[in-house]
């Protein structure tokens, strides 16, 4: 019964994907026809910097997504993380290492906690990852007596870690960060469809009662979705603050939507029980174009807003539509 | 014994005589402050203000005169937070408020019920603009409006002899993180109505576009786009985040015929500046855009020194905080109180160490 589902699952989501891809090209040409200042090679790199922290934090979270369950700490925990990083750095004079190992280390014991509760106290995942959220939110204030974050920036010790996703040679900057995230996609796809774990993950979310009934340790593997997902927050973390300048306390909520939007879009089912970090990867893709391609276009803020609402919307009905048939 | 009872009752009669006109020299004020929130290092400078000037009256004193409880939405974009911020502290019943509005509008019934409670409200930063008659006894704040023509007329000073050499129009960006805040507006607005001003002493004309509210309310002559020789283009985010202005900063920086720009807070310069990481387009160089912003942070900081951003207006925070304190304390004793500007300087990497600057300035 599991294999079978497993086996439709590539299926579904390979088209759901191609449709996201031709949707990429229409709009990536649509722009590019409208606006002359989007068609730079600059645009390609701000676009990718301010793509990275989302697709880490939606790679994370495709994983309690497709348990059935959410994690809405991502976003405000990212924050939380990196200001946590950069006051070791700042004010305690602690080395990057140190304050990277910390950062992720963070999202790892949140991802914990959420996958504790969730798993073993069975409380609604919503719940219980708003409820992070909120603590993280005042916690990063808390802890670093509400200063805002600043991680090195060029010239200084430790700016190093800008370079993994910007590499200026010249006057040319390369988006390396992709080639990051290109490998952690391929890692992470192999991982949900390939190994013990995320086929156990898969199976959380499309049969929990079965896999019970069979005997595996449902728990663990269930905690260990929101492990991951901590992990990529904190990773996001590390993106986040190599891209902005400062980091403000008490943000974050909200990025986590995008995250989210973008599994969803990329064929990740709300109800659990399939998904795809490739289609992960597109979706953010995906919202992230709009992101970048709607202001240049001249649209006002607002109607980006509901523009990408819009898209969204349009994109969960394709999927449940689907997946009536 | 009735002579030994009645001495009893004088001297406690005295006793407690004594302890009232004690108390009353005693007397301790409790202050509920209300900001904007702590979104960026702007806020703890004012909390510092606040507490060293706090600190320094309860020393004078020699007991604890003053006690304050400063609040702030974690976000500037937080109204209806805020609303239920400023509900806590009446409830609190304080012996004043401070308040510095994020939507005044939003907050108009509880300032009548503040004043019908008789809590004196006294307005820093931005203050509360159109409050209702009365109800907010004083503002210590930076004049804003002023602030944004600082900010413009050294700018202008700086690029005029582009405009006048130019021969297709050039555009002038302005990034302001909202378009509902009296501090932001007023900027934006200052910076407009002042470049407007200087470019038509010159001969030059000047449209403007982008926002409805910035368009609609500045003042002097606007010319139509096709018509103009420097065209100010205003964007506002949707939400008041780095990344979204770094977004619409990026769009300006990118068009062909941007010369300047010019965020109107802490954030949208930082916004700019994270723009400027990829684009690489703006410096002090007349080949380069020039990009100016407004308070400080470590990053606008650095940003000046290099030279990457032109210059900035400073305000001073810490003046407000220690005003602000003042001001609340005079307005429970009854006392009259008025308005104060704490005023505001433009710096560059010129100036950037001078004792004049360098106080205001914070990380």
């Amino acid at each position: 019964m599991i294999a079978q589902r497993k086996k439709m699952v590539p299926q579904k989501v390979g088209l759901q994907q191609l449709v996201i891809v031709g949707v990429l090209i229409i709009l990536f040409t649509f722009f590019c026809l409208m606006s002359a200042s989007f068609r730079k090679y600059t645009t390609l790199i701000t676009m990718a910097s301010y793509m990275y922290y989302i697709m880490l934090m939606a790679i994370g979270v495709t994983f309690p997504l497709i348990t059935g369950g959410v994690d809405l700490s991502i976003g405000t925990g990212l924050v939380c993380y990196s200001i946590v990083g950069s006051y070791l750095m700042r004010q305690m004079g602690l080395p990057i290492g140190v304050a990277m190992a910390v950062t992720v280390g963070m999202g790892i014991v949140f991802g914990f906690i959420n996958g504790v509760v969730v798993a073993k106290l069975d409380l609604p995942p919503f719940i219980t990852t708003l409820c992070t959220m909120m603590i993280v939110r005042g916690l990063g204030s808390i802890l670093t007596n509400g200063m805002t974050g600043v991680w090195p920036m060029a010239g200084q010790e430790g700016s190093w870690v800008r370079d993994l996703l910007k590499y200026k040679i010249g006057d040319v900057t390369y988006p390396v960060g992709m080639v990051i995230i290109l490998l952690l996609v391929l890692i992470m796809s192999i991982i949900l469809n390939h190994t013990r774990v995320g086929r156990y993950i898969i199976a959380i979310g499309s049969n929990k009662e079965a896999l019970k009934l069979s005997g595996v340790n449902v728990a663990r593997w269930h905690i260990m979705a929101y492990v991951i997902s901590g992990f990529f927050a904190g990773l996001a973390a590390i993106a986040y603050a190599c891209t902005f300048t400062s980091i403000t306390p008490g943000t974050g909520a909200g990025l986590e939507l995008d995250a989210i939007g973008g599994a969803i879009i990329g064929g990740t089912a709300m109800t659990g029980g399939s998904g795809s970090i490739v289609g992960t990867f597109l979706g953010v893709c995906l919202i992230s174009l709009l992101k970048t391609g709607l202001p240049n276009i001249g649209l006002q803020a607002n109607w980006q807003q509901i523009i990408t609402g819009g898209i969204l919307i349009v994109a969960v009905t394709i999927d449940m539509a689907r997946r009536k048939k | 014994m009735k002579k030994a009872l009645s001495l009893l009752l004088v001297l406690a009669m005295v006793v407690s005589l004594c302890s009232i006109a004690f108390a009353e020299e005693a007397k301790t004020y409790s202050f509920e402050i209300v900001s904007k929130g702590f979104q960026s290092t702007y806020w703890q400078a004012v909390l510092k203000g606040c507490q060293s000037e706090a600190e320094k009256i309860n020393t004078e004193a020699g007991y604890e005169k003053i006690k304050f409880n400063m609040v702030g939405p974690d976000s500037e974009s937080d109204i209806a937070v805020q609303v239920n911020m400023f509900e806590s502290a009446l409830n609190a019943k304080p012996d004043a408020i401070g308040l510095a509005a994020l939507d005044v509008n939003a907050l108009n019934e509880n300032i009548a019920a503040a004043q019908a409670a008789g809590i004196p409200i006294i307005g820093f930063d931005s203050g509360v603009p159109n409050a209702p008659a009365g109800a907010v006894l004083a503002n210590a704040s930076t004049d804003n409006y002023a602030a944004g023509t600082v900010v413009a007329e050294n700018l202008y000073t700086k690029i005029k002899e582009r405009i006048a050499a130019a021969t297709a129009p050039v555009r002038v960006g302005e990034i302001n993180q909202d378009a509902t805040s009296e501090s932001i507006t007023n900027r934006g607005l200052g910076f407009i109505d002042k470049f407007i001003e200087l470019a038509a002493a010159d001969g030059f004309k000047v449209a403007v576009i982008g926002n409805d509210k910035y368009v609609g309310d500045s003042k002097g002559e606007k010319a139509a786009e096709a018509d103009a020789n420097v065209i100010i283009e205003v964007r506002v985010p949707a939400q008041t985040t780095t990344e979204l202005c770094a977004t619409e900063a990026g769009v300006v920086l990118n068009q062909p015929d941007t010369i300047a720009i010019f965020g109107s807070n802490q954030v949208a310069a930082e916004g700019i500046i994270t723009a400027n990481e990829t684009l690489n387009l703006c410096g002090s160089d007349d080949t380069q855009i020039i990009a100016v912003g407004f308070d400080s942070g470590t990053v606008i900081k650095a940003a000046v020194t290099a030279g990457t951003m032109y210059g900035a207006v400073t305000q001073s925070p810490v003046g407000i905080g220690i005003k602000l304190i003042d001001l609340l304390l005079a307005s429970a004793n009854k006392e009259p109180v008025q308005d104060t500007d704490t005023g505001c300087a433009f710096y560059t990497a010129a100036n950037i160490a001078s004792d004049e600057i360098a106080p205001n300035l914070y990380d």
